[in-house]
């Protein structure tokens, strides 16, 4: 049997050695894992509500009442050309009128009394991009906008913008410095459990010492089951929080996190799963 | 000369555990190291297997020195020594062959030796029905000599006996220690430590005797023994 052989062997093993022990360690591991799970779903469905408040700030171009259709057209493409400017779409007199009959029912009578030669100005609306609202440039924008010839006013909602993409701004800020010590503390809590489970079979590190087995046939043992131990412990947590949230979609409605975050959740616990398992080895070892 | 220690000295924090030993151990020579607990016989030992390095001084064992040793040599000097504890120290979950085997597979002998070298040693210590139990459904004197089989297998040059009856009853003891002279007279070096120099008859081997961390010389043992 060749010492690779032998080292195969020691792994298999290691893995087959205390299942108890290791399923204790593999659902701390697991649990650990479902807080941050949960963390990442809440802050997935906020940074798409928030995505989608966002999406529906925009400005509204009334133009002059002696614009043609035409004229009011030009200036819509003029203003798509600026910087900032996501979309532009042109509203008709007529257009405009059947929205107002559409969204103030209990108001037509405001359109009777003004007669059957009054129109609605045609208007534009403006979707601006998400790097111009974060920049605070819609100001700016409205500024330039309400020079151009043809347009009458520019309205925004000036007394609510600025409160709303702030409140995004620091929700957002918060999520990452929350994630950020969620992060850390999964780590850590990971990386003390994988290495705890490695340091209470110091006697097995303590023997392959005494009879000269080399550094890395003690060690590969315990990264491979710290590997294994981190994946399953961050698989099973999500397959939890994937439980967890099927059973509160009828009552919340939401959406599971992204395949590329979970992929990044099984990373996490393989590499703080390793890391535990080395420092445990290392530590006994010396 | 197999083991030469020169002016050797290692504290554990502030308290010396060892203090200017001067020793040598010649091949072939059974040596008994006794004094009471807390003496520094294990830690002795220690250095033999340079699980521990002095803190000044140098240990040469088998041309490897402390103060010169890597890290990537220590197990090369490792498989040239049997070690043995007074708690056995054997794997739980892995049989009596898998035990004793343990030393050769972490060099990737092969198979075939692995098998005949075990099945031999087995056979010699009086174990070959007890090959495919574990370590818990022996008794305290079977699993020393599990232990001492372990410690043979690779045919090591020195045999480093720590306490090994410290958890038997004295008729087991008397059998280690027979396994032990028997060994010795194979031409294996054995160093035994002992809180009882008494188990090893008088002229079976050279003793010393270590007090505080000091080594006192020989036939301290006696002396006690006529003081009692």
């Amino acid at each position: 049997m060749s010492i690779l052989q032998s080292a195969v062997r020691e792994i298999a093993l290691n893995l087959h050695s205390r299942p108890g022990a290791r399923l204790i360690t593999l659902l701390m591991v697991a649990l650990a894992f479902i807080v941050f799970d949960t963390f990442l779903i809440i802050s997935w469905n906020l940074e798409s509500i928030m995505d989608k408040e966002e999406s529906l700030v925009g400005m509204e171009v009334f133009l002059q009442r002696e614009i043609s259709t035409n004229e009011g057209r030009v200036v819509g493409d003029l203003i798509s050309s600026m910087s900032g400017v996501q979309s532009v779409y042109f509203v008709s007199p007529q257009e405009a009128e059947a929205l107002f009959r559409a969204e103030l029912p209990g108001r037509t009578d405001l359109l009777d009394v003004m007669g059957n030669d009054f129109r609605l100005p045609a208007s534009l609306q403006i979707i601006f991009t998400e790097e111009a609202m974060s920049q605070g440039r819609i100001s700016d924008l409205s500024r330039q906008i309400g020079a151009i010839a043809g347009v009458e006013d520019a309205v925004y909602g000036e007394d609510y913008l600025p409160g709303l993409l702030k409140t995004v701004t620091t929700i957002r800020r918060l999520v990452i410095l929350l994630g950020i010590v969620l992060v850390s503390s999964i780590s850590l809590v990971v990386f003390y459990t994988v290495r705890l489970s490695v340091v209470r079979r110091s006697l097995t590190v303590d023997i392959m010492r005494i009879v000269g087995a080399p550094w890395w046939f003690i060690r590969v043992p315990f990264v491979i089951e710290g590997v294994l131990m981190g994946i399953a412990g961050s698989a099973g947590g999500l397959a939890m929080a994937a439980i967890l949230s099927e059973v509160l979609s009828t009552a919340v409605t939401h959406r599971f996190m992204p395949m590329s975050w979970m992929t990044l959740v099984i990373l996490l616990g393989a590499v703080t799963g390793t890391v535990g398992a080395l420092a445990g080895s290392y530590e006994k070892e010396r | 000369m197999l083991v030469t220690m020169t002016g050797v000295r290692l504290s554990y924090g502030r308290w010396p555990a060892l203090d200017k030993i001067n020793l040598e151990i010649r091949q072939g020579e059974f040596l008994v190291i006794s004094g009471p607990s807390g003496a520094g016989k294990t830690t002795l030992l220690r250095l033999i297997w340079m699980g521990d390095k002095p803190d000044s001084g140098i240990v040469e064992v088998a041309g490897f020195r402390s103060d010169r040793i890597k890290r990537r040599e220590l197990p090369q000097l490792r498989r040239k020594i049997g070690i043995v504890f007074q708690d056995f120290r054997l794997l739980h979950s892995r049989t009596i062959f898998d035990n004793v085997a343990l030393p050769l597979q972490v060099t990737g002998a092969g198979n075939r030796i692995v098998q005949k070298r075990v099945i031999s040693l087995l056979a010699r210590m009086g174990l070959s029905h007890r090959r495919n139990s574990f370590p818990h459904e022996l008794s305290g004197g079977e699993q020393q000599r599990v232990a001492i089989a372990r410690a043979m297998v690779a045919h090591p040059f020195i045999l480093l006996a720590d306490e090994p009856t410290g958890n038997l009853d004295p008729e087991v003891s008397r059998e280690v220690v027979e396994l032990l002279l028997e060994i010795n007279r194979g031409g294996t070096t054995v160093v035994m430590a002992t809180h009882d120099p008494r188990q090893v008859p008088a002229g079976k081997g050279r003793f010393l005797f270590l007090d505080k961390g000091i080594l006192r010389g020989a036939d301290r043992w006696t002396e006690l023994d006529q003081d009692s």
